[in-house]
């Protein structure tokens, strides 16, 4: 009986493990192999350059940039989504009317791809029939009107606003479901003993949060670290680079400029970034669950 | 109705509507643009007339995308790499998912959080080496490597939410079985996967959304035309209409057609499955 069960142990995860192994483990641990190199993506040959790729990367004003745009989005990311999605929720848990339509209206932009959405924002922000400019003409504050994705000082952000109105929603959905594990005799109890609702929220709901704030945070972040496809579509990284993020120039180096060691070494930076975030992320998660258990 | 808005009073509750209300507009904004854009003909859209009432709508740009044999070549292509895709992970996903929730082994908690954390990392770490391993295959510019790569890649999500969910099923139902002389491939088909349909409903919804709206992998892996799917197709039929913003419009709605009636028609499923996996994570 034993020896049988060990058998199916076998038997069933054999193909979701040699294919996860094969196509995603294999080649994680085989980007490192590669960052040591100098192949160009098309011949098949390539030598060793030891860490060349490194020293380069550390010299290199593309790579600085990448990474003080990919920090500024995730310090936004922690904050505007978050405290959007956070507000939304707190809206909404309060049982207004038509609650579950206003949800599923901001959360629908979760669902559109990035290039659709990118297409969307890019024609907001666009200097002719834009509706931002439209917008800020019609308030009376022309000299505001501006190129959003071609200058170097706005595209970055102009980007991350599309992006967070994508985001909020995901946002809202977790602390919504955080919400509805705060325990209503404990609300009642406090409402009873006369605490108006700024004190129920600071002191009984905000720390029932803890778990989804954690959670929302760390998919900020994890979500930044893998901001692509919006940048590349909004702006490719431009003007001048001042919207690259680590994984649009890891992109551009490996696949537009031909130097897949030197994105490769690009990506292992990307993995050991995400490997510290999630490490942390587990250790909150077990610090949480030893403290309700 | 939770505690706290039984307190609520009458005008306190009808100013947050207002406020709820406000905003909910401000967020549908981006969508209506792009609907009305595709309704108008460019003309009004260049006038700046795109946010105002208009001279009347038109299918014009509608009639001209489907008339485009380009666009129906990448919906192919890319209900050929979404469905299978979508499939093959939910189908080793479970496989596993029963294996850590019904059959555990010493250690089996470390291979499942590492299946799991595969979900965490940018795609990017893969990007070379799987571009180089296609290339030695020759199969770059086929679908293949899509389907094969989105099935790898959904394995951490199907794994996750598969376990958790069969960890609720009682292990009573499959000792039963057992006993009754199932065997564990068995037990999976006929008696876990019955009551576990949520589950699949989660994640195909998931599966189908993300695969359908990816962007990344055709880049990489697609160079000619007739290989491309939808999301990488707009963009490269973007050269052809570049000024004819109604078109564009046109394109980006009929793109987001499929994922969009997934999401409305399984909304609940969807969002479930959004938190479950982030939550768990």
């Amino acid at each position: 009986m034993g020896r049988s069960l060990g058998w199916w142990r076998v038997a069933l995860l054999a193909l979701p493990l040699g294919v996860y192994g094969a196509f995603v483990v294999w080649p994680l641990l085989s980007s490192f192999a590669y960052s040591a190199t100098n192949w160009n993506g098309f011949r098949l040959s390539f030598d060793l350059v030891g860490f060349d790729n490194f020293r380069a990367l550390a010299k290199d004003p593309l790579f600085a940039g990448a990474m003080r745009n990919t920090l500024i989005w995730t310090v936004a990311a922690i904050l505007v989504p978050n405290g959007l999605g956070f507000l939304l929720a707190l809206g909404l848990e309060r049982g207004v009317k038509g609650a579950s339509f206003l949800k599923s209206v901001f959360y629908m932009p979760v669902c559109l791809s990035a290039v659709v959405v990118g297409q969307i924002w890019i024609w907001i922000y666009r200097p002719d029939w834009g509706a931002l400019n439209g917008l800020l003409a019609a308030v009376g504050f022309p000299q505001g009107e501006r190129a959003w994705l071609a200058e170097p000082g706005s595209a970055l952000f102009a980007i991350i606003a599309a992006w967070s109105w994508q985001q909020a929603g995901l946002s809202m959905v977790i602390y919504l479901s955080g919400l509805t594990n705060v325990p209503h005799e404990l609300l009642e109890a406090a409402a009873l003993d006369g605490a108006g609702y700024w004190r129920r929220l600071r002191h009984v709901i905000l720390p029932m949060l803890k778990p989804a704030t954690i959670v929302v945070v760390a998919l900020s972040v994890i979500n930044s670290l893998k901001g692509f496809d919006i940048v590349y579509i909004m702006t490719g990284g431009g003007p001048f680079h001042a919207s690259d993020t680590l994984a649009v120039l890891m992109y551009d180096e490996s696949f537009k400029r031909y130097r897949m060691g030197y994105g490769a070494a690009i990506s292992v930076v990307l993995f050991l970034i995400t490997l510290a975030v999630i490490t942390v992320y587990f250790r909150q998660l077990r610090k949480l669950e030893e403290l309700t258990a | 109705m939770s505690a706290v808005a039984a307190r609520m009073s009458p005008a306190g509750r009808t100013a947050l509507l207002v406020v709820l209300g406000a905003l909910a507009i401000l967020f549908c904004i981006p969508t209506v643009g792009v609907v009305l854009s595709s309704l108008k003909s460019n003309a009004e859209i260049v006038a700046g007339r795109l946010w105002w009432v208009t001279q009347g709508f038109t299918l014009d740009n509608y009639i001209e995308v489907l008339g485009q044999r380009r666009i129906y070549v990448y919906l192919l292509n890319t209900l050929l790499v979404t469905a299978p895709a979508s499939m093959a992970s939910i189908a080793l996903g479970t496989l596993a998912g029963y294996v850590f929730a019904k059959l555990p082994f010493r250690g089996s908690p470390v291979v499942f959080i590492a299946v799991v954390a595969g979900m965490f990392f940018p795609a990017q770490i893969l990007l070379v080496p799987l571009f180089r391993l296609f290339l030695h295959l020759r199969l770059l510019n086929t679908l293949w490597p899509m389907i094969i790569v989105h099935t790898a890649l959904g394995i951490p999500i199907c794994t996750l939410l598969t376990r958790n969910f069969f960890a609720a099923v009682p292990d009573a139902l499959r000792e039963a079985a057992v006993l009754d002389g199932a065997s564990e491939l068995q037990v999976l088909w006929h008696v876990i996967l019955p009551v576990s349909l949520p589950a699949l409903a989660v994640l195909g919804t998931l599966q189908f959304t993300w695969i359908w709206n990816d962007f990344l992998w055709p880049l990489i892996f697609t160079q000619s035309d007739n290989k491309r799917t939808i999301m990488l197709g707009i963009v490269s039929m973007k050269g052809q209409y570049l000024v004819a913003w109604g078109v564009q419009g046109a394109m980006s709605l009929l793109a987001t057609l499929p994922t969009l009636f997934v999401f409305l028609r399984f909304q609940r499923y969807f969002i479930h499955g959004m938190t479950m996996g982030a939550v768990k994570g």
